[in-house]
């Protein structure tokens, strides 16, 4: 039984951060997992960087931070995020551009209607279909525009 | 023969909850092993569609988890909470009728024991 030392358990980990797993709860997670799969299966004299090159690449399909993609994906499905579907974002942004024609520029509307289309486009929230993969996500809402310009990528 | 992971990937979280109902607690590469006991193999959890379940598990808050350290190493145990214990019992009834849904669909005779 091959046993790790704290300088195997560094590089591990050195290696899961740069392969994309940020979240330290699923890093924790995956070290935990890999270094049970070598104390296992290695012999004494084994090869480390060999067999956890091997055992690494049996984790994803394309690259490693998949896991933490799917557990986002995973998670956004279950949250519910919007406020407005889809046709109800559109139908507002629609009746907030028709309401100045119909009052004819009323003093009430010059006044509340930029404050209405502002509504609207921040309390979207997160307008992502998380179907829709990472690179390819539309942005409707101002506020899905403020998260990702927030977010770390 | 093991099932191919589509097949398996709309049933992993029910899966899941169902073993950590039957197990009160466990940690990720427990779980991958006691399916592969349980199903002589036939079922092979891979780790890239394991940890973002549990993720999601924890952040949909149904299960909850403690950690122990072992020298540097964190291991996360996972057990229900009692939203998940609900839950899993309702995920479990779902499955079923989808299975006998199924099988009346594919007109599927059951095996004669």
């Amino acid at each position: 039984m091959y046993q790790l030392d704290d300088q195997e358990i560094d590089f591990i980990l050195t290696d899961l951060r740069q392969r994309g797993i940020e979240t330290e709860s699923m890093r924790m997670n995956l070290l935990d997992h890999i270094c049970i799969l070598i104390e296992n299966t290695l012999q004494e004299d084994g090869d480390f960087p060999q067999f956890y090159a091997t055992t690494i690449r049996s984790f994803y399909k394309e690259e490693l931070r998949e896991l933490e993609d799917e557990a986002h994906l995973l998670m956004a499905l279950n949250k519910g995020q919007l406020l407005l579907s889809r046709n109800q974002f559109f139908f507002s942004l629609a009746a907030l551009l028709i309401i100045p024609v119909l009052y004819k520029f009323s003093c009430l509307v010059v006044f509340f209607h930029p404050l209405l289309v502002l509504l609207v486009i921040f309390l979207t929230p997160d307008r992502f279909d998380p179907l829709i993969p990472r690179k390819a996500k539309i942005l409707l809402g101002g506020r899905s525009m403020i998260s990702v310009i927030l977010a770390k990528e | 023969m093991t099932y191919s992971p589509e097949l398996l990937k709309g049933t992993l979280k029910t899966i899941v909850m169902k073993l950590l109902a039957d197990n009160k607690k466990m940690y990720g590469y427990e779980i991958t092993q006691k399916v592969k006991e349980l199903t002589r193999d036939k079922i092979q959890i891979t780790e890239g569609a394991l940890y973002p379940t549990l993720h999601a598990l924890e952040a949909d808050g149904l299960v909850t988890t403690e950690v122990e350290y072992i020298g540097k190493r964190i291991r996360k145990y996972y057990s229900l909470s009692p939203t998940g214990k609900a839950a899993t019992r309702e995920k479990l009834k779902e499955l079923t009728n989808f299975m006998d849904t199924m099988i009346a669909l594919l007109e599927i005779k059951p095996k004669m024991a």
